[in-house]
């Protein structure tokens, strides 16, 4: 299994300057991704009557746009592995707004599906994605801090978008508001320019290191630019090994073996049924137990308030020393929170109506942004910055099941019981059993990479595999693994 | 007003013909033979003092109050009905208490004028308790009260929805302070009308300014007719063109303007030289891969 020298990436990352520019570049492409499906949302009911066509086969377009944008994670984490993320994610832009602009004309359904459903999807994951990477290759140390800035783009947008989204309807109808929407989708291209690639020192103790790096280059390969830098830094064959077939680079199917990543992936799978429905649900149950529209709308715009302030906050937190070396738990405690949640919902609904309803809101919003903050970051933590790329395109393309799943499943249990708690019901049990999976898998998981440390340290394995096992799946204290992998290479390397 | 010792009022609905009337809480029974009444009650909650009804033809209505008694237990109080707000004539009764209950009814010719609130009153002891009733044709809710924008050239699908189902449907557009009837001899090829019981929806194509304004649908039924305006703007694909470009002109600008600041910034640095930097090229560079082996000391970094 190639190495994956997360904690040493061969330079150092700037962890400030540019990188708050490229923060606030990923806060705006992460923000459009996530919004801009849902924010259609308000066009529905009209373009339904336009082409007269059921409620069900307008909120595919919606479907659609979501597949795609999660199917097209691996196929941009090919092409950010290939040439960055910045043409990437000014091409995503462009693909979206084109897109926009050209379903505006459109005459029929099929027309919305394939402009704005499947090229729509693709251009967003072009810009997922590549967001996503490029923080991992400017911060390190206030890592989690960044990613929960740049998750909070989709609660921000979603609340502008909303109102935006219903005043240009108003005025433009839907075909003026498609085509405007366009163009304010491409200044996600504005946030591609602010990706520069990054600037970086190579690593004082082996000036050498650069001469091995630099043939794996042609590779593009997934762990093309992790041997750039692991190849020198560990040993004078790893470059080698790295040209593999096409399959083996492309899908970095290595990664099944990753015990770490496999716990993330079956968890997440897990959760995913049931993460949206709850939001997705929460106005229309809300609408059921006799509440008023406007109402109802207000408590999804409480639920993003939260939701907003809770991500960097999360952010915030997990950067802390204590939280940062364990941060599976926090992300495991924050899952099975989330589960919580829904479990309480219809008796908070019940007994306290309209009020229960609130603080519902507000602790959902609060457990959803947690969650979001951390996923990205628990997954980096995990695999390493180099191998986030393929990672998370392999993540989101198997999550893509259940996120599509989860809102008709759930809306089929409430269909059949015709009422929302059970459906509610359902979730909390979806959220809290991978919560309490994660914790406990990542409690093992920690004591087999202690343990690991602990051999390595004793000096009874070579520099090796012990090496390569605790750098690609310990996520405790990178600091501290840099400086210490540092040292070691001094002691056993040279 | 409401005194606390109402704790149920019963509504008891006879129509003496088959079909006419629905109230907000149970539909109605299906009814075949013409000839028989139906007796119907509903027990209504104490707090919920307001029933609507909502009628589709002329009939004879009987509505009928109870109370429980109140703690007094007085052996009669009067009670009698009003309408809008105002007694009716001869409608005082002194009723008396039987099984711990007032009841108090009476029957009611309902057509199209007669439509209204009506409220039965009881008064004893200074107290005095009512339960509304309101009798209206079913009305269509929540109609937008924004226009519908729609484009020249193209076409507009209006919508018109009712709870029950009225005998027929009618379009109007309104000219000025007269309305216009649209029905399908009225230009063919423009104006599709679709009818399906409780729904219908007009389809105008080929649109032109001259059509926007202000479209009503009415729902006719035997006791009374229902409208609802529907508003349509129509207007040129110049209009949302302007803030399109306006937008498209900023995303060029910012663009343009951050890679200029970064060439500006990597050349001023490119002057001072260190070892261990690399200055990446611009982004149409970065797709070409270097196959030179040899920058030993510098390295270039795909991101």
């Amino acid at each position: 299994m190639p190495p994956a020298v997360k904690a040493n990436l061969g330079y150092t990352p700037p962890d400030g300057g540019w990188g708050w520019a490229v923060v606030f570049g990923a806060f705006i492409s992460i923000g459009f991704s996530y919004a801009f499906p849902k924010s259609l949302t308000i066009y529905f009911k009209e373009i339904q009557k336009y082409f007269t066509v059921s409620y069900s086969e307008i909120a595919w377009v919606s479907s659609i746009m979501l597949a795609a944008m999660y199917a097209g994670g691996k196929l941009s984490s090919i092409l950010v592995n290939r040439y960055g993320s910045r043409p990437v994610v000014i091409m995503g832009g462009l693909m979206v707004g084109v897109s926009m602009v050209a379903a505006s004309f459109g005459t029929t359904i099929m027309h919305l599906y394939l402009l704005v459903g499947v090229i729509g999807g693709f251009g967003l994951s072009f810009n997922l994605q590549p967001s996503l990477t490029i923080i991992g290759k400017y911060f390190q140390v206030k890592r989690p801090m960044a990613n929960g800035l740049a998750m909070a783009g989709s609660p921000v947008f979603l609340f502008t978008l909303a109102p935006l989204n219903q005043f240009l309807f108003d005025n433009f109808g839907w075909r003026g508001a498609f085509m405007i929407l366009g163009a304010i989708v491409m200044n996600c291209c504005v946030a591609g320019a602010l990706m520069r690639p990054v600037k970086m020192k190579t690593v004082q103790k082996d000036p050498d290191a650069a001469t091995n790096g630099t043939t794996t280059e042609k590779a593009g390969a997934t762990e093309g630019i992790a041997n750039l830098e692991a190849g020198g830094l560990l040993s004078d064959t790893e470059p080698k090994q790295k040209k593999g077939g096409c399959a083996d680079k492309c899908l970095d199917l290595s990664l099944f073996k990753h015990r770490g990543f496999i716990i993330y992936l079956i968890g997440n799978v897990v959760m995913f049924f049931g993460f949206f429905a709850p939001v997705v649900f929460l106005a229309p149950y809300a609408k059921g137990i006799g509440i008023d529209n406007y109402q109802a709308a207000f408590l999804l715009s409480i639920f993003a308030l939260v939701d907003m302030f809770a991500r960097p906050g999360t952010g915030l937190i997990a950067n802390t020393k204590w939280i940062r070396p364990r941060i599976q738990y926090f992300f495991s405690i924050s899952v099975a929170y989330n589960g919580v949640c829904h479990l309480l919902c219809p008796f908070l609904a019940v007994h306290l109506g309209y009020a229960g309803l609130v603080i519902y809101a507000v602790f959902f919003g609060l457990a959803f942004g947690m969650v979001c903050a951390l996923l990205f970051e628990v997954l980096m933590d995990l695999v390493g910055a180099e191998r986030f790329s393929s990672a998370v395109g392999l993540v989101t393309i198997i999550e893509c099941g259940p996120v599509l799943l989860g809102p008709p499943v759930a809306g089929f249990l409430v269909d059949v019981f015709d009422d929302y708690k059970y459906m509610y019901w359902a979730c909390g049990i979806m959220m809290l059993s991978p919560g309490i999976f994660l914790f406990i898998m990542n409690y093992f998981n920690y004591k087999r990479l202690d343990q690991e440390e602990r051999q390595r340290q004793s000096g009874t394995t070579g520099l090796g595999s012990v090496t390569r096992s605790i750098m690609e799946e310990r996520g405790a204290g990178e600091e501290r693994t840099i400086s210490k992998d540092l040292e070691m290479f001094d002691e056993e390397g040279q | 007003m409401f005194s606390p010792w109402i704790s149920s009022l019963k509504l008891i609905l006879i129509p003496l013909f088959w079909r006419g009337i629905y109230t907000t809480e149970n539909p109605l029974l299906a009814l075949n033979d013409p000839v028989t009444t139906v007796f119907r009650s509903a027990v209504l909650k104490g707090d919920n003092l307001v029933e609507k009804v909502e009628i589709l033809k002329p009939i004879n209505l009987e509505l009928a109050c109870t109370c429980d008694g109140n703690p007094n237990k007085l052996p009669n109080v009067t009670g009698f009905w009003r309408k809008d707000g105002i007694e009716i004539a001869n409608s005082r009764l002194t009723v008396l208490l039987e099984n711990e209950q007032y009841n108090l009814k009476k029957v009611f010719s309902i057509h199209g004028d007669s439509l209204g609130n009506y409220s039965c009153v009881f008064n004893g002891a200074d107290k005095e308790s009512k339960f509304d009733f309101y009798l209206t044709a079913p009305e269509m809710g929540n109609m937008k009260e924004k226009p519908i924008v729609a484009y020249v050239g193209d076409s507009v699908v209006m919508a018109c929805k009712i709870k029950l189902p009225p005998k027929t449907w009618i379009w109007y557009k309104e000219n000025g302070t007269e309305q216009e009837l649209i029905n399908s001899t009225t230009d063919p090829l423009r104006y599709k009308i679709f009818v399906d019981r409780n729904t219908t929806k007009l389809t105008v194509t080929n649109l032109t300014e001259v059509d926007s304004g202000v479209y009503i649908c009415s729902a006719i039924y035997n006791i009374k007719t229902s409208v609802s305006h529907l508003e349509v703007r129509v207007i040129s694909f110049m209009e949302p063109l302007k803030p399109f470009i306006a937008i498209v002109a900023e995303v060029i600008i910012l663009v343009f303007l951050i890679l200029l600041y970064e060439r500006w910034g990597s050349q001023k640095s490119s002057s001072s030289p260190t070892g261990n930097m690399m200055h990446v090229d611009q982004m149409h560079k970065l797709t070409q891969d270097d196959n030179g082996i040899d920058e030993s000391s510098t390295r270039k970094r795909k991101i």
